[in-house]
C-alpha cells in the first residue's frame, strides 16, 4: 500500500488568541487592508491617477479662494460677482501682474471667478453624487430583493430615463421653474439615482442574492431587512462609489451648459462666464481668449477627470476588466 | 506493417508569465500511426492540452516552442510559420476543444461555421457539394441534417458536442485531438458519444489522440495510453500493458486512485501533495516529492525516457518491474 | 422577429404616453399659469382675472385639463407659439423637423462607424503609448464642454481657414435669385437621400444572394449606380447649386456632432474586441485554419459589435442633446435650436411642442437601434 507523505501545511494558529480579539477590531483590520489592497490597484493604472491629480489640483483651488480673499486679495476689486477693477478704464483687460487671468466685460478678475466657482462645482457634484448613491442602491436592492411589479416598474422607468436626453429637458424645465443650483443637483442626483445606475445595481444585487451567505443568513433568522441593510447593500456600495463619479461628470456638464445658455439662476459659475462673454458680445472676438479659455478648460478637465477616475474604478470593481 | 503518421519529438514549449518562465511541456517524445488512437492521461496543469495546442501552433502570444520536432508524414511542423501551418490546421489535423459547446461562434448557423470550414480547405466544391458534405456529415454523427439552419443555442449539450465533431470531420483529416470533448456531459450522453466516436474513427480511418484526466474513459477508446506529469511524459504504451504492468509510480497511483465496483472492499489510495509549480519545478525527475520510492539520485537526475519493454517506454529510476 | 418588432413598437408606444403625461406634470407643476403672461397688465382686476382664467379653461379640475391636452396633442394642435405669433407650433415643427433628422441621423451613423472602426484598429495594435494616447484623447472628446468645442471648430475650420461657413442654414446673397424657398428645396433633398439610402439597401439585400465572388464588384456597382442618379437628378435641375450650398452649412455641424459622439463607440469597441478575442469560439476559428482578417472581421467583430449597439442605443440621448447645442452654435435653425430659443424667451408652447417632438426622436431612434440589434444577435430574436 501506498504511503501519503505530508508536504507542506497550514501554519498551526492558536484558536484561543483569534477568539479574544473583539469583532469590529477584525472587521476593521479586515476593511483597512481591503481599502489598501484596492488603492494599490487604483495606483497601477495613470489614468486614474491622472483623474484623481486634477480633483485634487480643482479642490485646492476652491480651498486657497477664502483664504486669498481674506489675506493678499482687497474684496471690493476681487470679489467674483460684484468686484471691479476701478483703477483700470476699460474692460475686459488681459492678464497681468494685478489680474493673472485678466479681467471680464464687467470688470471682475477672472482667476478669483474661477476659484470660486470651483467651489459650487463640487458642491454640486456632492449632493448630487450623494443622492444617486442613496437612490440607486435603494432601488437596486429593493428590485433585485422583491421582485415582480415592484422591480418591473422601476426597471421601465430607467428604460425611460435612459432613453431621454437629459439637457434637453433641463433646458425646458428652465423655462417653467426657476432653477436654483442646489435643485439642480437634486434633479441631476434623483435621475441619475433612478436611471443606468440602478439597473447596474439591481443586477449586481442579484448575483449577490443568490450567494450562499445570504442563504445562511436567512437561515439564521434574519429578516429580510436585516438581510438587505447588513448583507446586499455594503456589497454594492464598490459599484454605487463607482456611478458616483459619473453623476458629478453629468452634473457639472449639465450646470455648465445650463448657465452657458443663461437659464440657471447662480451668482457665478464656470458656465456662466462664458455666458458673461457672450452676451456682451466677445464669444467670437478669440483675441481675448481668458474669457473663454480657462472656463471651458475647468470645466472640461473637471468632467474628464470624475470621468477618468470612475474608468479606472470600474476596473477595479469589475474584476473582468482587471488586466494581469 | 502500420505507418508513422505523427512523431513527436523532444518537445519543449514554454510560455513567459510576469511571475517567471513556465516550462509547460518538456521533452516529450511519441510517435502515432495512420488510423491508431492514444489517449494522454494526467492531473489538471500536466500539460496534455498545451501539447495539442503546440502541434497545431495555437500558441498565445507569451508562449514559444523552444525545442524539439513535430513530423506531421515526414514535415516538421514546429518551425513552420503562420500562413504555412494554416493549410495543416483542420485540413490535415482537427481538434474537439475542451467544453466544445463554446466553440461555435453564436451568430452563426451551425450549418454556414461548417461550410465556412469547407470554403477554406475545399474551395474547389461547388455550393451544392459543399451543401451535400454538410447534410452528410450531420446523418453521420446522428444530427438530423435540417438542424444545420439553425443557432448554436437552439441545440442542447449533446447536439452540439455532436455539431463540433461533425465540424472536425469536415475535411476529411489525417488526425482528430479531441481534449476532454465528453467531460460537460452527463454519462449517459458521454457513454454513448464516447462509442460513436470510436466507430467513426475506425470507420473513417483516421488517427486520434485522446486527451482527459479519466484514465477509465481514455482506456476505453485508445490502443496507447501515454501519461504525462508536470509537462513530462512519464510512461508511454500499449493499454493493456499500462493498465496491468505500470512501470511508473505516477501510473499506479492514476490506477489506483478511483474505486472499482467489482472485487472486495479496499481503502482507496491517494496521492497526497499536488503538482509541481512550474516556474521551478522540481530538480531532477519532477514527481520525486510525491513519490515513495524516491532516492537521492531522483532529486539529482532527471530520468532518461527509455524503452523498458516493447514498444513501452518509461522514465523513472525505480520502475516497478 | 416580427413579434419582437411588434412587442417593442406597443412598449414604445405605452412608453411615449408616459412620457407625455410626465411633460403634461412638469406644464402643470410650474408656478403660476398662462394667464400669468396675460396678469403681466397691472389694469386686470382680479374678477377679470378670473373670467380670463375660464376662458383659458384653467380653473377646470387637473384631470380634465390632461385629457384636453392629451386631445389636443393627438389633433396636432399645439397652439400657437408666443415668440413666433401667430405661427402655428405644429407649423414650425414641420418646418424644422427634417432639419434636425439630416443632422442627428447623419452625425450618429458616421460616429457609429467612425467609432467602431477606429475601435477595432486600436483593439490589434495592442501598444502602450497608443492605447493610452487614444484613451485621453477619445475621454477628452467625449467630456469637452459642447459650445466650446463648437467655437473652436467654427473658429478653426470656418474663421481661420476659411472652408466653410460660420454659422447659419443658408447664406442669403446666394439664395437671391433662387426659384424655390429653403424649405421646399431641403424636403426635395431629403427626398433624394431616402430614396437612394432605400435604393442602395435594396440593392446590398439582393448581392447577399449572389455568389461569393461577385458580391464585391456587384456592390460597389450598386453604389456608384446610386450616386450617379443622384447627380443625373441634381445637376440639369438648375437648383444644384442652392443644394450644394445647404450642403456646405451642413458640413461643419456634423462634422462637431460627429466628433463628440463617436469617442464612446470608439473606446467602448475596443473593449468589446478584446473581450470577444478572448473567447473560445476564436480560439476555435484560428484553429480552423481561418486567417486573421476573417477571425477578425468576421468572428470577433459580429460578436464585439453587440455591447457596442447596447450603448450606442444609450448614447442617443447625449447626441441628441449635443444636436441641441450644436444647432445652436451654429445658428443652424433646427428643432434644438427652437427648443432652445423657445426655453430662453419662456416660448412655453413652443417649448412643450419641440420637446415632445424631441422625446418621439429619441424614442424612435431607440426602436431603431432595438431591432438592429435583434437583427444582429440572434439570441434575442427568439426570446
Amino acid at each position: 500500500m501506498a504511503q501519503s507523505t505530508r508536504i507542506g501545511g497550514a501554519p498551526r494558529v492558536d484558536r484561543a488568541e483569534v477568539l479574544a480579539i473583539p469583532v469590529w477590531r477584525i472587521r476593521l483590520n479586515l476593511m483597512w487592508r481591503g481599502l489598501r489592497a484596492n488603492a494599490a490597484l487604483f495606483a497601477e493604472n495613470p489614468i486614474g491617477l491622472v483623474g484623481l491629480g486634477i480633483i485634487l489640483f480643482f479642490a485646492l483651488m476652491a480651498l486657497a479662494h477664502p483664504i486669498l480673499m481674506s489675506t493678499v486679495w482687497d474684496k471690493g476689486t476681487y470679489d467674483p460677482v460684484l468686484g471691479i477693477d476701478l483703477a483700470i478704464p476699460l474692460h475686459p483687460t488681459a492678464p497681468s501682474a494685478t489680474h493673472l487671468l485678466g479681467t471680464d466685460p464687467l470688470g471682475r478678475d477672472i482667476l478669483s471667478q474661477l476659484m470660486w466657482s470651483a467651489r459650487s462645482e463640487f458642491a454640486l457634484g456632492v449632493v448630487a453624487a450623494l443622492v444617486t448613491v442613496v437612490i440607486a442602491t435603494t432601488v437596486g436592492a429593493i428590485s433585485a430583493f422583491y421582485g415582480g411589479l415592484l422591480d418591473t416598474a422601476f426597471m421601465r422607468l430607467a428604460d425611460l430615463i435612459i432613453m431621454t436626453p437629459f439637457v434637453t429637458i433641463l433646458i425646458v424645465l428652465s423655462a417653467l421653474f426657476d432653477v436654483k443650483l442646489i435643485e439642480l443637483a437634486f434633479v441631476v442626483g434623483i435621475t441619475s439615482g433612478f436611471g443606468g445606475a440602478a439597473i447596474i445595481i439591481k443586477s449586481q444585487a442579484l448575483t449577490i442574492k443568490v450567494r450562499t451567505y445570504i442563504e445562511a443568513a436567512r437561515v439564521a433568522g434574519g429578516s429580510n431587512s436585516h438581510i438587505i441593510l447588513r448583507h446586499i447593500i455594503p456589497n454594492l456600495l464598490p459599484l454605487s462609489f463607482l456611478y458616483m463619479m459619473f453623476t458629478v461628470t453629468t452634473a457639472i456638464f449639465s450646470e455648465a451648459v445650463l448657465s452657458f445658455f443663461g437659464l440657471l439662476n447662480i451668482r457665478m459659475s464656470w458656465g456662466l462666464m462664458i455666458h458673461t462673454t457672450e452676451y456682451t458680445g466677445y464669444l467670437l472676438d478669440l483675441g481675448k481668449w481668458w474669457l473663454i479659455f480657462p472656463a471651458s478648460l475647468s470645466i472640461t478637465m473637471l468632467c474628464a477627470a470624475f470621468y477618468l477616475v470612475g474608468r479606472a474604478l470600474d476596473e477595479i470593481v469589475n474584476p473582468r476588466l482587471r488586466r494581469r | 506493417m502500420a505507418e508513422t503518421l505523427l512523431r513527436v519529438e523532444n518537445l519543449t514549449m514554454h510560455y513567459t508569465t510576469r511571475a517567471g518562465e513556465v516550462s509547460a511541456v518538456d521533452d516529450v517524445s511519441f510517435t502515432l500511426d495512420k488510423g491508431a488512437s492514444m489517449g494522454l492521461v494526467g492531473e489538471s496543469g500536466c500539460g496534455k492540452t498545451s501539447i495539442a495546442a503546440t502541434i497545431l501552433k495555437l500558441l498565445p502570444e507569451n508562449a514559444e516552442i523552444k525545442s524539439g520536432h513535430v513530423f506531421l508524414d515526414g514535415t516538421d511542423l514546429a518551425p513552420m510559420s503562420e500562413s504555412e501551418i494554416r493549410h495543416v490546421r483542420w485540413r490535415r489535423i482537427s481538434m474537439v476543444f475542451q467544453a466544445a459547446m463554446n466553440s461555435l461562434n453564436p451568430v452563426y448557423k451551425v450549418g454556414d461555421q461548417i461550410v465556412e470550414a469547407l470554403e477554406t480547405h475545399l474551395p474547389q466544391l461547388t455550393a451544392q457539394e459543399t451543401r451535400a458534405r454538410v447534410e452528410d456529415l450531420f446523418r453521420l454523427v446522428g444530427l438530423d441534417p435540417k438542424l444545420a439552419e439553425q443557432y448554436p443555442h437552439e441545440y442542447s449539450g449533446g447536439m452540439r458536442q455532436r455539431a463540433v465533431i461533425a465540424m472536425a470531420l469536415a475535411c476529411h483529416p489525417d488526425l482528430i485531438i479531441a481534449d476532454e470533448p465528453t467531460t460537460a456531459l452527463d454519462v449517459i450522453v458521454q457513454d454513448s458519444l464516447l462509442r460513436e466516436m470510436t466507430e467513426l474513427q475506425k470507420q473513417l480511418g483516421m488517427a486520434m489522440i485522446y486527451i482527459s484526466h479519466d484514465i477509465a474513459v481514455i482506456a476505453e477508446v485508445s490502443d496507447r495510453i501515454g501519461v504525462m506529469y508536470a509537462g513530462k511524459l512519464v510512461e508511454f504504451g500499449a493499454t493493456e500493458e499500462i493498465f496491468h504492468h505500470p512501470i511508473h509510480p505516477y501510473t499506479q497511483g492514476l490506477l489506483s486512485s478511483f474505486p472499482s465496483i467489482i472485487g472486495p472492499k479496499r481503502e482507496l489510495v491517494t496521492l497526497a501533495g499536488e503538482p509541481p509549480d512550474l516556474i521551478n519545478p522540481p530538480s531532477g525527475c519532477r514527481f520525486h516529492p510525491r513519490c515513495t520510492y524516491a532516492t537521492d539520485v531522483c532529486t539529482e537526475k532527471v530520468p532518461v525516457y527509455e524503452e523498458h519493454r516493447a514498444g513501452h517506454f518509461a522514465a523513472c529510476w525505480h520502475p516497478l518491474e | 422577429m416580427r413579434g419582437y418588432i411588434l412587442r417593442r413598437v406597443g412598449q414604445n408606444i405605452l412608453t411615449y404616453f408616459f412620457f407625455l403625461t410626465m411633460v403634461y406634470v412638469m406644464i402643470d407643476a410650474q408656478p403660476g399659469d398662462y394667464s400669468n403672461i396675460y396678469l403681466g397688465d397691472p389694469r386686470l382686476t382680479p374678477d377679470q382675472r378670473e373670467i380670463l382664467r375660464a376662458r383659458l379653461g384653467l380653473d377646470k379640475p387637473v384631470t380634465e385639463r390632461y385629457v384636453l391636452w392629451l386631445k389636443s396633442f393627438a389633433q396636432g394642435d399645439f397652439g400657437v407659439s408666443f415668440s413666433n405669433y401667430p405661427r402655428q407650433v405644429i407649423d414650425i415643427i414641420i418646418e424644422r423637423a427634417p432639419r434636425t433628422l439630416v443632422l442627428f441621423l447623419t452625425a450618429t451613423v458616421v460616429a457609429f462607424y467612425m467609432g467602431f472602426l477606429s475601435g477595432k484598429v486600436l483593439a490589434w495594435s495592442r501598444g502602450g503609448f497608443t492605447e493610452y494616447a487614444t484613451t485621453i484623447g477619445g475621454v477628452s472628446l467625449y467630456t469637452v464642454f459642447t459650445p466650446w468645442f463648437g467655437l473652436m471648430m467654427i473658429w478653426f475650420f470656418a474663421y481661420t481657414l476659411g472652408w466653410f461657413p460660420i454659422g447659419k442654414f443658408i447664406d442669403p446673397i446666394v439664395w437671391q435669385d433662387s426659384p424655390l424657398s429653403a424649405v421646399v428645396l431641403f424636403q426635395r433633398m431629403l427626398l433624394t437621400g431616402v430614396v437612394s439610402t432605400i435604393a442602395l439597401f435594396a440593392w446590398l439585400l439582393v448581392v447577399q444572394r449572389m455568389e461569393p465572388s461577385r458580391r464585391r464588384v456587384a456592390s460597389w456597382a450598386g453604389v456608384i449606380v446610386v450616386l450617379a442618379g443622384i447627380l443625373a437628378y441634381w445637376l440639369p435641375s438648375g437648383v444644384g447649386k442652392y443644394a450644394a450650398d445647404i450642403l456646405w452649412h451642413l458640413i461643419l455641424p456634423i462634422a462637431t456632432l460627429a466628433l463628440i459622439s463617436f469617442a464612446g463607440t470608439m473606446l467602448l469597441t475596443r473593449n468589446s474586441m478584446l473581450e470577444t478575442l478572448r473567447e473560445d469560439y476564436i480560439m476555435a476559428a484560428r484553429a480552423k485554419g481561418l486567417t486573421e482578417k476573417a477571425i477578425r472581421d468576421k468572428h470577433a467583430a459580429r460578436n464585439a459589435m453587440l455591447p457596442v449597439v447596447t450603448s450606442f442605443v444609450f448614447s442617443l440621448a447625449f447626441a441628441l442633446d449635443g444636436g441641441v447645442i450644436t444647432e445652436t452654435i451654429f445658428s443652424w435653425p433646427g428643432m434644438g435650436l427652437t427648443l432652445l430659443r423657445a426655453a430662453v424667451s419662456e416660448d412655453i408652447p413652443m417649448a412643450i411642442g419641440a420637446l415632445v417632438f424631441t422625446g418621439a426622436l429619441a424614442l424612435t431612434a431607440h426602436l431603431a437601434a432595438d431591432i438592429l440589434y435583434a437583427f444582429l444577435d440572434p439570441r434575442i430574436r427568439y426570446a
